[in-house]
């Protein structure tokens, strides 16, 4: 009997050592979080063929060329700061405009436009970039007749 | 000038064996049957031909036909006609006989048969006349005569002289071992220094003998005697071996000095230089003659490609070369013996642009090179890539008015392409097939296929060449019409 006792000691003493460490690594994520800024995040983005005040008119994928002017409309929530963004329109592949605009925080909508003619029939694409070049997306369309 | 160099260097080395094969073969016939008829009729064959290669270059097509009938007929005609001389000269002569040996067509006279037949016809109170000729051809002095070609014999040279051969009075020619000519006629002397005595078979052998270097032997009809003749000199001749010698010293020295042997050698010297010329004017005729032109268009074979890198682009698929050569040649050429092949060893990835040059293209040996357009290829080298591109349907047409497309989902979204680097660097977006707008009134769906531009791009494994358009169609607020 003795000699059991003298044999289960150790074994007792080993878990309870090991359970001690389990409760000193679960502590750590209980220190408190560091606060992340919020990103840039860009809520809406469409091409439509008009403006009202601030908000799209007829956002579509397929335009007549005979509107003579569309509009790429974009509103990001939040802005963590006032910074640049950029509307890229593109005519298959082919860079036509590149339009800066400015966004305030805490959120901002805006819009830029292009002029269409009947020589811009075809496949369009506005990219939605920002300072450095990070494509937030690709608002894709077609300028018919 | 510049002609001639380009001929001469157009000159294969073939050709010089054609011709000069054909040549021995040419001289080999002639060697073989000189002296036969059937060398007058391969003559006069070839004449034939010659004149349909004449009536060709005239255009004369009826004169050209008739006579290539003619020498085809002929040639025919002179092997059944001729069939055995062919024949005795194949059979009598052994391979080395016909490939290279020369017969000589005399051989050595045999003086003491033709003395003691001289004796026996005078014995005989039998006239006869013989001539020996020198180095002086007799040809233009001899009037008619019949040809012989007999072995000389005691027994030919009596049956010859027999008063009832029709032959007998006219002079027997003897060349080497043959009786070549009998009953020719010689010409009279016009001596009067002549003894009565003498009839017109020494006036004859006098006259013949005054003219040129030959000996000539006569045997009187009436009075037995033999006469030997040569230059001017006369002489009676009573022994046998004296005539031996004195025939003997004539024909002995014109084998030594004029002989015979040297006017065979000169004879065969014009024959082979004959064939040469001949054959050579036949290989012209043939193929110079006929200068032909011929063009193909020839398909590029890119060669010595770097295996990292493929051929995206080439200006070309096909150079059309212009050839010039003998028509011969030129018939039996089909375009794949003719090959365009460009070297790519020094082609870098991108825009290449090579000139076609002669070391490109591959002819058969005798052909010009005379035309090649275009004369610069355009290749363009990439090494090949995949990539995965978003898709946009290309919209097209005009959508009514009271209707306005607000949306569109492509499935799937994104395809893999295949291409090379510099074509998919420069790609953003892979469009469809042009979608008509002017059928569309509500919302629905479409398959399309995928437009590759340029034509070099492929689908990738896995991905499909169609994508399911969904789209929606809203109606208009406000008709545009009424803005």
């Amino acid at each position: 009997m003795k000699r059991s006792l003298a044999l289960l000691l150790p074994v007792v003493f080993c878990l309870i050592a090991s359970s001690a460490q389990g409760v000193a690594a679960q502590e750590t994520p209980n220190t408190p979080p560091v606060p992340k800024a919020k990103a840039l995040t860009l809520v809406e983005a469409s091409v439509c063929e008009n403006m009202k005040g601030s908000s799209p008119v007829d956002p579509a994928i397929v335009f007549s060329a005979s509107l003579g002017k569309i509009y790429c409309f974009t509103s990001f929530d939040p802005v963590p700061r006032e910074m640049d963004i950029y509307h890229e329109w593109y005519r298959k592949d082919k860079l036509k405009a590149k339009v800066k605009l400015t966004l305030k925080p805490p959120r901002w909508s805006t819009f830029s436009s292009m002029r269409i003619r009947k020589s811009d029939l075809g496949p369009w694409q506005v990219y939605i970039t920002d300072a450095k070049g990070r494509v937030f997306k690709i608002v894709r369309f077609s300028v018919t007749e | 000038m510049e002609n001639l160099l380009l001929f001469v260097s157009s000159i294969r080395w073939q050709d010089i064996v054609d011709i000069v094969l054909n040549s021995y073969i040419l001289f080999r016939l002639y060697v073989l049957f000189r002296g036969t008829p059937v060398l007058r009729v391969l003559i006069g064959i070839a004449l034939l031909w010659f004149s349909q290669r004449v009536a060709v270059a005239l255009g004369l097509v009826l004169t050209s036909w008739a006579i290539q009938g003619i020498t085809a007929a002929a040639a025919l005609i002179i092997i059944v006609v001729f069939r055995n001389e062919i024949r005795s000269v194949l059979q009598a002569k052994n391979l080395k006989a016909i490939l290279w040996g020369v017969p000589h067509q005399t051989g050595e006279t045999p003086v003491e048969t033709i003395a003691e037949t001289a004796f026996e016809l005078a014995n005989k109170r039998v006239g006869a006349i013989m001539v020996f000729p020198g180095a002086d051809d007799l040809d233009e002095l001899i009037q008619g005569g019949i040809g012989w070609d007999g072995l000389v014999s005691r027994e030919m040279i009596g049956s010859i002289f027999w008063h009832d051969n029709p032959v007998h009075d006219g002079a027997a020619i003897i060349q080497g071992n043959r009786i070549k000519k009998v009953a020719a006629v010689l010409p009279l002397s016009r001596r009067d220094d002549l003894p009565s005595r003498y009839g017109t078979r020494h006036r004859a052998a006098v006259g013949l003998a005054e003219m040129t270097d030959a000996m000539v032997l006569v045997v009187s009809e009436e009075r037995g005697s033999v006469v030997l003749v040569k230059g001017t000199e006369i002489r009676t001749i009573r022994k046998k071996e004296v005539l031996t010698e004195a025939i003997e010293e004539h024909v002995g020295s014109t084998k030594t000095q004029w002989g015979y042997r040297r006017k065979e050698k000169r004879e065969l010297a014009v024959a082979a230089l004959a064939s040469l010329i001949l054959i050579t004017a036949v290989w012209f005729s043939f193929t110079r003659g006929q200068e032909s032109l011929v063009a193909f268009d020839i398909p590029v074979e890119y060669v010595n490609r770097n295996p990292a890198t493929e051929i995206v682009d080439t200006s070309v698929n096909t150079i059309h070369v212009g050839l010039s050569g003998p028509g011969t040649l030129i018939k039996s050429l089909r375009p794949d013996q003719v090959k365009v092949r460009l070297d790519l060893s020094k082609a870098a990835v991108g825009h290449n642009s090579f000139a076609i040059t002669s070391d490109d293209i591959d002819l058969p040996p005798g052909l010009v090179l005379r035309k090649v357009k275009p004369s610069t290829v355009e290749v363009t080298l990439d090494v090949p890539q995949e990539k995965i591109l978003p898709v946009q349907v290309d919209w097209v047409g005009k959508l009514r008015n009271d209707l306005i497309l607000t949306g569109a989902k492509v499935v799937p979204a994104r395809v893999k392409i295949k291409g090379g680097k510099t074509i998919l660097d420069g790609l953003s977006t892979i469009y469809t097939e042009k979608v008509r707008l002017d059928q569309i009134e509500k919302s629905g769906s479409l398959k399309v296929k995928l437009a590759l531009e340029p034509a070099t791009l492929m689908i990738a494994a896995g991905s499909s060449d169609t994508v399911t358009v969904d789209y929606v169609v809203e109606k208009r607020a406000l008709d545009l019409s009424a803005r």
